[in-house]
């Protein structure tokens, strides 16, 4: 079982049915999956303003499948984790319509952990066990001291920090004199981390004692940036707010007859170029002018659809294609390719197959890149990806 | 008077409402073959176009800096190529300033736009408002437009009625174009009938969604004789930019459309429109800127639209016998639209709508809703 940011993957789905918005799953008619790894699989099926979301093993007739680990999952349910980022960088994958998946989103109210209040003691053990993490070397430049924080009553303990040579260490023990020692209740150093209790009132009350460099207690704040509780958001140190909005406008793009022909032909496994009637040079994709003669170019000729690699460039990130929010796994090959019966800049270009981005050879003055060849999607409908890849001609 | 420069060829396509069959670029080829063809102009870069003036709106393109994928198609490679993403009618006046500085001596002029790409138009004008104060609001160039027509129809004295008639008779007129958007012929109480869109805008009284391209030759004086016998001048040109945020601006005042009419005057030497200018062409994207314009462009008193419809004024004062952008022309292309009838008004091309030897025409454009920009041309035979 796994409970990342304190939620469990399982929360999210058990409280799908009651964050469910009909008017967001108008004229839906889809199953979309879940495969949270390590964890399980989950099948929300959608059909005319209802739903059922189940555990299931088979996901096959999904219209897509959200591939990722529960931490991905969770933090980006809760805010945590930017989507985008997750997905460029390969932890949340799709299978599947992306597009589709998108729908899901105006389906459903954003989750609110459901959990119970986090007792002192669990905020005392977040606090030290975040406490490494949030050291701001930066500020305590040249800084050689231990802090003990010595919390009293239930839920609390003793830990010594050791800060040396741009480091905290932190221990739970308590050390004979260190620099200085700060001692309190539990939920009462709770209600400070949280913000609720301004340090100073609970001195001036007698509900805490500094005890040694009390100048260095008072730099707490700049040593360890601010504890945030799980599932909290950092609050901004100025005013300044940030807006997520998303553009998203539908488009039907005509192909004209020149573009058509291209695509007609990729449907039919053929790659077509066009030839301009004046210099002879080709175009591929074709265009309706050659834009250096002017004129324009109706005649197409077959190429390929066999050729050699002239630069296969490895890319490492891969941004969704605004229009359909497809995307690549990374790292991926994308390549240039001289297909047979073109010469010089007549070069097309596609991807490479991603088991191979490693092994092939690029053209370089004389010598001639490794030879490809396409591999065809099984159902063809006139689009760039009716070629899935380019593979080693072997 | 000024320097004046010659447009020497107007080509455009049909105003369609969906021109599923080609992309832009197929579009502005068939305008641009035709100008190469009946004027022998060429890319010549000692004697032909070096420079190449575009309109295009990147959001309805759906790709940034649209112009990028036309170049070809508009012979721009490898000279000068500047694309107007305001209305087509600055473009013009660009194209002007080009010429009469001296920078360049034949500019060609050419712009597209399908509104029928996008899933909605209305999506597409929300997004040129303020991303965090207008648009959440769902404020587009429909219902923005509707807050004008609101506050100026009260002022003007401008009722259903009146719409109904400026709809009535822009369809008739457009009728007699043969380049318009082929409308269903309406009548008055259609047009009343017709459902609400933004109270007081009812569809009939909003343009349809349009697929246009055009592409226009323009040069120097000294040159006008080697591309044609018979150009239109452009005398004059001003334009004037209010408020981005409607909230700043006083909508029912027509300041933009005053300034920028007042300096094409000037720079046209015009003193009185009515009795010198013997046409207009009016950017109207909805019925009830046709009185509102003409009052801006100064034939008509302030706030006496509604009398104006009354007493037959658009007739009288032969405004948008095109049938207007109400009949259907697509955002950012009205004004190029507004010279084009000029064009062959002046040169005595205009069919079955043709005027008496018409010597001067004003065409104007707007930008955004509620008036924000104005442009204005004035052409001469």
């Amino acid at each position: 079982m796994s409970d990342q940011f304190g939620i469990k993957v399982e929360e999210i789905f058990d409280t799908m049915e009651e964050r469910f918005r009909p008017e967001g799953a108008e004229g839906v008619d889809a199953s979309y999956g879940y495969d949270i790894q390590g964890v399980g699989k989950w099948k929300l099926t959608v059909k005319d303003g209802q739903m059922k979301i189940e555990e299931a093993n088979d996901l096959g007739d999904c219209v897509a499948v959200t591939i990722t680990d529960a931490d991905t999952f969770v933090g980006v349910n809760i805010g945590q984790v930017d989507a985008m980022k997750a997905f460029n960088s390969g932890k949340f994958k799709v299978d599947g319509d992306l597009g589709a998946l998108g729908q899901t989103a105006k389906m459903f109210t954003k989750f609110v952990s459901g959990k119970k209040e986090m007792t002192v003691g669990d905020f005392i053990q977040d606090m030290f066990a975040t406490l490494e993490e949030r050291f701001q070397p930066k500020n305590v430049e040249g800084l050689d001291v231990t802090i003990t924080y010595d919390i009293q009553g239930d839920g609390g303990g003793c830990w010594t920090a050791t800060i040396k040579d741009g480091t905290c260490v932190l221990k739970e023990e308590r050390i004979e004199k260190p620099t200085v020692r700060l001692e309190v209740g539990a939920a009462d150093w709770v209600d400070v981390m949280l913000g609720k209790v301004d340090a100073m009132t609970l001195l001036s009350a007698g509900k805490a004692a500094i005890e040694g460099d009390s100048s260095l207690a008072l730099k707490l704040g700049e040593i360890f940036s601010k504890y945030i509780a799980p599932g909290e958001m950092a609050e901004p140190e100025q005013e300044l707010v940030r807006l997520k909005k998303v553009i998203s406008v539908d488009h039907r793009f005509a192909t004209g007859p020149v573009m058509g022909k291209f695509l007609q032909g990729l449907k039919n496994k053929k790659i077509i170029a066009n030839k301009c009637p004046k210099c002879g040079r080709l175009q591929l994709p074709p265009r309706e002018v050659c834009a250096i003669c002017r004129v324009r170019v109706p005649g197409v000729v077959e190429v390929g659809p066999k050729g050699h690699i002239t630069i296969n460039d490895i890319a490492y990130y891969s941004s969704p294609d605004p229009l359909t929010g497809e995307t690549r796994e990374t790292p991926y090959g994308s390549i240039n390719i001289l297909l047979d019966g073109c010469k010089g800049n007549e070069t097309f270009w596609h991807l490479l197959r991603r088991d191979q981005i490693f092994e092939v050879e690029e053209s370089w003055n004389e010598k001639k890149g490794t030879r490809v060849r396409p591999v065809w999607a099984e159902n063809r409908i006139g689009s760039i990806k009716d070629i899935l890849y380019f593979e080693i001609d072997k | 008077m000024g320097k004046r420069v010659a447009i020497c060829a107007l080509e455009q396509v049909k105003n369609e409402p969906d021109i599923w069959y080609q992309r832009f670029q197929g579009m502005l080829l068939d305008c641009l073959e035709p100008i190469l063809e009946k004027t022998g102009v060429t890319f010549d870069m000692d004697k032909g176009i070096r420079n190449v003036i575009t309109c295009s709106d990147d959001v309805f393109d759906a790709r940034t800096i649209s112009d990028s994928g036309i170049t070809d198609v508009v012979g721009a490679h490898f000279r000068g190529e500047e694309k107007m993403a305001q209305d087509s009618i600055n473009g013009l006046g660009y194209a002007m300033a080009c010429i009469l500085s001296g920078h360049d001596d034949v500019v060609l002029y050419m712009g597209h736009c399908k509104e029928s790409q996008a899933e909605s138009r209305y999506m597409n004008t929300n997004l040129a408002y303020d991303p965090f104060y207008m648009r959440p609001l769902g404020i587009d160039f429909l219902s923005a437009n509707a807050f004008q027509a609101r506050a100026y129809m009260e002022k003007a004295g401008v009722d259903d009625d009146h719409l109904a008639e400026i709809v009535v008779r822009s369809r008739k007129n457009a009728a007699k174009n043969p380049y318009a958007r082929e409308n269903e012929m309406v009548s008055g109480d259609q047009v009343k009938n017709s459902p609400y869109l933004a109270d007081p805008i009812r569809e009939l009284h909003f343009y349809p969604m349009t697929d246009w391209a055009f592409g226009m030759l323009l040069c120097s004086e000294e040159r006008a004789k080697e591309f044609c016998d018979n150009p239109v001048w452009v005398t004059g040109y001003g334009s004037c930019m209010d408020s981005y945020f409607p909230g700043d601006r006083d909508i029912i005042s027509n300041f933009a459309l005053k300034n920028a009419a007042s300096r094409a005057y000037s720079m046209a030497g015009v003193k009185n429109p009515q009795k010198e200018i013997d046409l207009f062409e009016l950017t109207d994207q909805s019925a009830y800127q046709l009185p509102m314009w003409a009052e801006g462009v100064g034939i008509v008193d302030e706030f006496a639209g509604g009398k104006w419809i009354e007493e037959g004024g658009p007739d009288k004062s032969q405004v948008n016998l095109s049938g207007g952008m109400l009949n259907g022309n697509p955002v950012m292309l009205g004004g190029a639209a507004r010279v084009a009838e000029a064009w062959y008004q002046l040169r005595g091309e205009a069919g079955d709508r043709q005027l008496k030897k018409p010597k001067k025409a004003l065409a104007h454009g707007v930008t955004g809703a509620m008036g924000q920009h104005h442009g204005v041309v004035i052409l001469e035979k």
